[in-house]
């Protein structure tokens, strides 16, 4: 699996949402992400790319298009 | 006594008598792995967006988080967990008994623990998630290893598994900790004791006022969640808040902050009648012991709050419940100083540097206040709690020279 595919999954598997919404979604826009889904999301995040988040980025991680950009921060190229 | 023959639930692990003592090191694979596991079902279970609290037991067991702690944790000695450990969960915070049993296991212990009779929905999905892990295979040396079980308050049980135990840990107040202390325990069984503990905030009036609005938000999300999340049931929601600034600034922070809350609060379900009437008593009750120079209620009247011009000592016995506040201007720490005493647990701090407050503290030798932490983490339980180091505490060390 490409990074890019295990980013995917782990929004795909916590929110239940699909493809085509991905690239616009943001924290709170659907239910799904509000401050537990959030950690859930997180979790998975760490899980698929084994890695840890610094607590400042888990706060800061505010939509989809930010959290790419953010894990470059952790040597993933998305 | 046998105890096999002992009348109690079996809701996940092994049965006590099956129990096995072979302990492990801190932060064990086979232990992290296991955690891990549950961490993944829990996040990933419907009940989470009901059970909030049940999200956040699983992740902070997540792997990213225990490999951070394990990384952190004292590498100077060899050390092996102390036995078998024997747990008496709260009964005012439904998930603390996940909490205690995963410090047992990281720390390396067996784990018996008595999870409350009050039934909380989130013990039955925790123990579920758990129950079908330790029914694998992969997990069979964690299953030998642990025992969640339920039985009515009852002294013989109890003293029964405390006759076994190399360590207790005692939640539940005082009264609970004195009663379970007169019982007989190995010599060498360590207990850690969770007592009856009061909990302060500390509000910075010009970071109040100059606060952004995200910053504001994030302030008050955090403080409701600090007090509202358990009714003010727990021993680290803060019942008094104490206000540093001028008078000026004073008065509008206090203003915006309580206007803030207030509103969040009227986006939450409304209270039952109940807590409004606990309150209104109490503030009756307490106009008459103390002497405010203020009472308010909020215009919903979710928030009561007395304002007092000077701390008496023994405030920490006045303790209200669903959103009951005291609160005064303490400018030095003066009054602070003054009354704090072992009873007091966690001081939750918004736009201040927190070393004015660990200074204070050992500077005077107080016995008062274990955490100091930002406002929106009073209660995050994790190994280091009300004192103690407790991955250290449960294990023993294995001196080489």
């Amino acid at each position: 699996m490409t990074n890019l595919e295990k980013y995917q999954q782990a929004f795909k598997e916590t929110f239940m949402v699909d493809d085509d919404k991905l690239a616009n979604l943001k924290y709170q826009d659907i239910p799904e992400w509000d401050s537990v889904g959030h950690m859930a999301l997180m979790a998975s995040i760490e899980e698929a790319f084994n890695i840890s988040l610094e607590i400042d980025d888990v706060i800061d991680f505010s939509s989809y298009e930010y959290g790419k950009s953010m894990l470059s921060k952790y040597n993933i190229d998305i | 006594m046998n105890l096999a023959s002992l009348p109690v639930e079996l809701l996940a692990g092994s049965s006590l008598h099956k129990i096995q003592a072979q302990t492990l090191p801190p932060y064990s694979e086979e232990a992290i792995r296991f955690l891990a596991e549950v961490s993944s079902r829990l996040l990933k279970s419907p009940e989470i967006r009901e059970y909030p609290d049940i999200a956040g037991f699983g992740y902070w067991c997540r792997r990213a988080n225990l490999s951070k702690l394990a990384l952190a944790f004292d590498k100077k000695y060899t050390r092996l967990g102390r036995g078998l450990a024997f747990h008496i969960a709260p009964a005012n915070v439904p998930v603390n008994f996940a909490f205690s049993f995963a410090f047992g296991l990281l720390a390396g212990n067996a784990n018996i623990v008595r999870v409350s009779s009050a039934k909380h929905p989130q013990a039955t999905v925790i123990l579920r998630a758990m129950q079908e892990l330790l029914e694998l295979s992969d997990h069979a040396r964690i299953r030998r290893m642990t025992s969640f079980v339920r039985f009515p308050r009852d002294d013989e049980i109890t003293k029964a598994l405390s006759g076994i135990s190399d360590a207790r840990i005692i939640w539940g107040g005082d009264a609970t900790v004195n009663r379970i202390r007169t019982m007989k325990t190995k010599a060498r069984c360590v207990d850690v004791c969770f007592a009856d503990r009061y909990s302060v905030s500390l509000l910075g009036a010009d970071a109040i006022c100059d606060a952004d609005a995200e910053s504001f938000s994030r302030l008050i999300v955090g403080f409701y969640n600090d007090v509202f999340l358990l009714d003010q049931n727990a021993c680290s929601s803060p019942h008094l808040v104490l206000w540093m600034g001028n008078e000026e600034n004073i008065h509008s922070a206090k203003a915006r902050f309580w206007d803030g809350l207030s509103e969040y609060l009227d986006t939450k379900l409304e209270e039952p009648a109940i807590h409004s009437v606990d309150k209104f008593t109490h503030l009756c009750r307490t106009a008459i012991w103390l002497q405010p120079i203020n009472q308010n209620r909020s215009q919903s009247g979710r928030i009561y709050r007395v304002e007092l011009e000077q701390l008496p000592v023994g405030i920490e016995n006045f303790r209200g419940q669903h959103g009951f506040f005291f609160e005064t201007t303490d400018n030095d720490l003066q009054m602070l100083t003054a009354i704090l005493n072992a009873r007091y647990q966690t001081l939750t701090y918004y736009g201040l540097d927190p070393q004015i407050v660990t200074r204070l503290v050992v500077e005077n030798g107080l016995q008062g206040l274990d955490r100091v932490v930002p406002v929106g983490m009073a209660l995050d339980i994790s190994t280091v709690w009300d004192g103690y180091d407790l991955i250290g505490t449960l294990s023993r060390l294995i001196q080489k020279i």
